[in-house]
């Protein structure tokens, strides 16, 4: 049993937060969430300097590394800031798709752009009438000669909007159900593929959300992303790692409340001395640290599996769930500490409250991580 | 009777200012150890210098050569190498400027003398020099001991001592003909060069804002310059701001910028290292926001506001916006 | 072209608060932020942008305990060639004269046509090492360098003076050039960068390695000592506006307005 990172791991750690602090200024963050805007150029710049996709091999431009170092860096990002920090990592959404059951050419067409930050993917699962359950889906795509034709529609889709390129869940064989569905890789521009995005979100506003419509888009048959009628199987695989990456951000965004929140209740005095020396307030700030550490340890832990080789459903979702419960707590008992600033946009634990949120639903919400994990304990 | 040598620093036909401010400490100095104080001056054609010079010396050691002409570490060493090695001063002050940093040092090793840079004070203890200088850009002063020897070399900061009134001293003027007999080969002077001017005078402006590194980002200039605009006035800032380029050099308040008096400077997230101070520190009224409550700005400011500027600045602009109406 | 460039590892003070040990000699290090000293990150910089523009190698050297490694690791990340730390419990209490006098000891064995360090450090502030360093080493120097351009083994060189004027001077290498603030654009580290730099060795070399004895280095080998560290006294005690955001701008806004500036 070893509990160290790494010196490489440290030094990767660091060097995140170096980028991040140097690159997510509040006012900055600040400016992104109120114009609901992606960050490209600040991704871009991330893409460079190796943050994005690091567990890519390295000929298709990643760093070679694993997702525990991937996790490192969200968590640093959003540790400094939680807009800028999760947008960085939602810039390659669905790609992961193609790096694990791509073929040589779909790689090499899709992923060294990706990591470089040039283009910005989507990862299409989700119907506006099955939300959750997506062992049906009304989106098809039938076999034409050479080609696939699709028909449909997708929401709740990250990066719709701006997307150079989406991994899209089918229904190949409409009887079949989840045994009978299929990845297909579309590009923006393909004739009958449009999107639009879904505005008034409450958080993660520099990343953009969106649906698409699909009406008759012929895409040519090599678009077939794996095998035909495993997709959903392969998404399976795909959604774990995307939890593990939840986990770490919720990891990395509690760790920032609580830095704020400690600095804050050493500085602010009320009835004549530091709020740092009530009781009350030292216990909420143990608590908090209690709640961050914990989820870090089990969110490194289903990293380090994946890393050995072994995707473990049960141990993605626990983290999910332990990561991103506690993060809503201590978010809002961050919230608490700073008490009515904490309410205005200027302290930004305003901003960590309205982005943490949505981790308890997407990637499959708290309720499905549980289902998961009662499944496998009744069954082991 | 042994000296204290004050090293003279002139630069495009001007004595500088701190040559003045050592004169004056070195005077008291001199009182008080029982030497004599010797105005040490190199250049080409100077005898004009020198004769300002009489007024605040004992001595005036005038060295003339072509190679003495503008500022070079390596002449100026040699020259006041032999100087310092035939009347063995007691103390040799010079300026810590760019012209003091790039000589005194390699001066200090060429003769084996103890070297105290960037003083803000000094006093002799019996034989043993102390000095007073800061650390960490002026949140501690350290008093120091130089190594006990017949002569020390200190560099003194500029705009620390005052120059007093006092009776010319009539001093007189010596001549040394120039020990430098060869050419100074492996470092030539070329040229004085402006940096490219930029932005608007800000030594004309009334009312000045000041933005230091608190300002975390170019991109948070925007409403700081709204602020400066709705009171008429320009924007200033400290080094950082300059270095990271998100202001023009012209901007540039302190030692290396330029020196400003405006009857009002709002100070921004500058902490106050003494070369920003150096520049601002006479203007009428001095407001700093800052976080730090220890920040060395508030010694110079009359009105401190321990607060992140980000939320000072809205507020204050809406404020001015109303009292206009 | 080969390079040299000095480096220190340094407590991030300019935004933190600062307090003074129980020796009364040295700040409370507890809870500071270290990293590479501002001037030398330029510096740092330079060496890597001249060597990517002319080729050859840079090595970064430091002097400091173990845990100035990450300095190391840092200029190894962003450019650098080679590392050298130089540890001995005997050069603590080291001024700029006794850290040049080790430097130059280790120096004067490696191939180098520029050596840069920064124009000073932001904790001692003594703005002599590059100097003194030059002079040790018989080769020229210049201080406060604002840009550098290097032709047929002459660096002609932008000197900072007062008051935004600045100098030009023409140096014959090798030679130490002390890099003021500014001079560039330091980059990030990237992670290529840190996983090359984990795969290099790091050379440590203490007091006997040097060549130096121990009256030549630390508090003995110093020009300088500290006798005691204190806060500065407040020459004028400025009057604290206190309040709300609102309260402390209307607070301002008057005082403007009793001047006469609105």
């Amino acid at each position: 049993m070893h509990f160290e990172l790494t010196e490489e791991q440290k030094y990767i750690k660091a060097a995140a937060r170096e980028f991040a602090e140097g690159e997510f200024q509040p006012e900055v963050a600040r400016e992104f969430d109120q114009k609901h805007e992606f960050p490209r150029a600040i991704y871009k710049k991330a893409a460079k300097l190796g943050f994005i996709g690091c567990y890519f091999d390295e000929k298709y431009s990643g760093q070679g590394l694993g997702l525990l170092e991937n996790v490192l860096m969200e968590e640093e990002f959003c540790r400094v800031d939680s807009t800028l920090g999760s947008a960085m990592f939602a810039g390659l959404f669905g790609s992961d798709l193609i790096l694990k059951y791509g073929t040589e050419a779909q790689k090499i067409e899709y992923l060294p752009k990706s990591a470089q930050g040039e283009w910005v993917s989507a990862g299409a699962f989700t119907e506006p009438a099955h939300g959750s359950d997506v062992t049906v889906m009304d989106t098809v795509a039938m076999r034409d000669g050479d080609e696939y034709v699709i028909n449909g529609a997708k929401t709740m889709i990250t990066n719709a909007p701006i997307a150079d390129y989406a991994v899209v869940l089918c229904q190949t064989d409409p009887e079949a159900r989840h045994k009978g569905q299929s990845l297909f890789i579309v590009k923006k521009g393909a004739s009958g593929f449009d999107s639009n995005e879904l505005t008034g979100k409450m958080g993660i506003r520099a990343s953009l959300l969106g649906e698409y419509s699909f009406s008759d888009v012929r895409v040519p048959k090599e678009a077939l992303l794996g095998e035909e009628n495993k997709g959903f199987y392969h998404f399976m695989e795909f959604i774990d790692v995307g939890r593990i990456n939840v986990a770490a951000q919720s990891v990395g965004m509690a760790q920032g409340a609580l830095e704020r929140a400690l600095k804050y209740a050493k500085q602010r005095e009320q009835f004549g001395r530091p709020l740092a020396d009530f009781q009350v307030i030292q216990h909420k700030l143990a608590d908090m640290a209690l709640d961050i550490e914990s989820a870090r340890l089990l969110t490194y832990k289903a990293a380090w599996h994946v890393d050995q080789g072994k995707i473990i459903p049960k141990w993605a979702c626990m983290a999910k769930t332990l990561a991103t419960t506690n993060a809503m707590r201590v978010i809002s008992e961050a919230m608490q500490i700073f008490g009515g600033y904490g309410y205005l946009a200027d302290y930004d634990i305003e901003r960590y409250y309205r982005d943490i949120r949505i981790s308890a639903i997407y990637e499959g919400t708290t309720e499905i991580q549980k289902n998961v994990v009662a499944r496998i304990l009744l069954r082991e | 009777m042994t000296e204290i040598f004050v090293l003279t620093e002139h630069r495009q036909g001007q004595i500088r200012d701190i040559t003045f401010e050592m004169l004056s400490k070195g005077r008291e100095l001199a009182g008080k150890t029982n030497t004599e104080l010797t105005a040490v001056l190199l250049g080409k054609e100077v005898k004009n210098h020198a004769k300002t010079l009489q007024d605040y010396a004992k001595r005036v050691l005038l060295v003339e050569d072509t190679q003495l002409e503008n500022f070079n570490s390596d002449a100026y060493q040699k020259v006041l190498s032999s100087l310092i090695k035939e009347h063995k001063p007691l103390l040799t002050l010079m300026g810590h400027t760019s012209f003091g940093v790039e000589l005194a040092p390699s001066l200090a090793v060429s003769l084996d003398t103890p070297l105290a840079t960037d003083c803000i004070d000094l006093e002799f203890e019996g034989e043993t020099l102390t000095v007073i200088r800061q650390m960490y850009g002026g949140k501690v002063n350290v008093k120091a001991v130089l190594r006990k020897a017949e002569s020390y070399i200190v560099t003194v900061r500029q705009a620390t001592f005052p120059v007093e009134k006092e009776a010319p001293m009539n001093g007189e003027i010596v001549e040394v003909p120039s020990p430098l007999s060869e050419e100074i080969a492996k470092k030539r002077f070329v040229k004085y060069v402006l940096p490219p001017p930029g932005g608007v005078d800000i030594t004309a402006a009334e009312v000045l804002i000041g933005i230091g590194r608190g300002i975390k980002d170019g991109s948070n200039i925007p409403p700081v310059e709204e602020l400066a605009k709705t009171l008429g006035g320009a924007l200033a800032c400290s080094r950082p701001i300059v270095d990271k380029g998100w202001l023009p050099n012209g901007c540039q308040v302190g030692s290396s910028g330029k020196t400003v008096k405006p009857k009002f400077y709002l100070a921004l997230g500058i902490s106050g290292a003494f070369q920003h101070v150096l520049g601002m520190k006479s203007s009428d009224v001095i407001i700093a926001v800052n976080k730090d409550p220890k920040a060395p700005i508030f010694g110079v400011a009359d009105y401190a506001v321990v607060e992140d500027l980000f939320k000072i600045v809205p507020p204050l602009k809406s404020k001015i916006e109303e009292l206009k109406r | 072209m080969d390079i040299i460039v000095c480096v220190k590892y340094v407590p991030e003070t300019a935004e933190a608060e600062i307090k003074i040990d129980s020796t009364g000699k040295a700040i409370e290090k507890t809870g500071l932020v270290f990293d590479i000293n501002e001037w030398d990150d330029y510096a740092l910089e330079e060496a890597v942008l001249l060597k990517e523009k002319l080729g050859g190698t840079v090595t970064a050297i430091t002097i400091g305990s173990e845990d100035s490694d990450a300095v190391l690791r840092k200029c190894l990340a962003r450019g650098a060639d080679d590392a050298i730390r130089l540890t001995d419990p005997q050069f603590e209490g080291s001024d700029g004269y006794a850290i040049a006098k080790i430097l130059s000891k280790v120096i004067k064995n490696l191939p180098f046509s520029l050596i840069l360090t920064g124009a000073q450090a932001s904790d001692d502030g003594y703005a002599t090492v590059g100097p003194i360093l030059a002079t040790l080493l018989g080769i020229p120097h210049a201080t406060m360098v604002k840009k550098i351009e290097l032709d047929d083994g002459v660096a002609k060189v932008n000197r900072e003076l007062e008051g935004g004027l600045e100098e030009i001077a023409e140096i014959t290498l090798p030679a130490v050039l002390a890099v003021q603030t500014g001079i560039n654009e330091p980059r990030y580290v990237s992670i290529m960068g840190t996983r090359k730099a984990m795969k290099k060795e790091i050379k440590i070399l203490g007091l006997a390695d040097v060549g130096l004895s121990e009256n030549e280095v630390g508090e003995t080998g110093s020009w300088i000592k500290t006798e005691k560290m204190y806060v500065p006294p407040v020459e004028k005690q400025a009057e604290f506006l206190n309040g709300s955001p609102e309260e402390i701008a209307a607070k301002i806004a008057e005082i403007l307005k009793t001047k006469g500036l609105i």
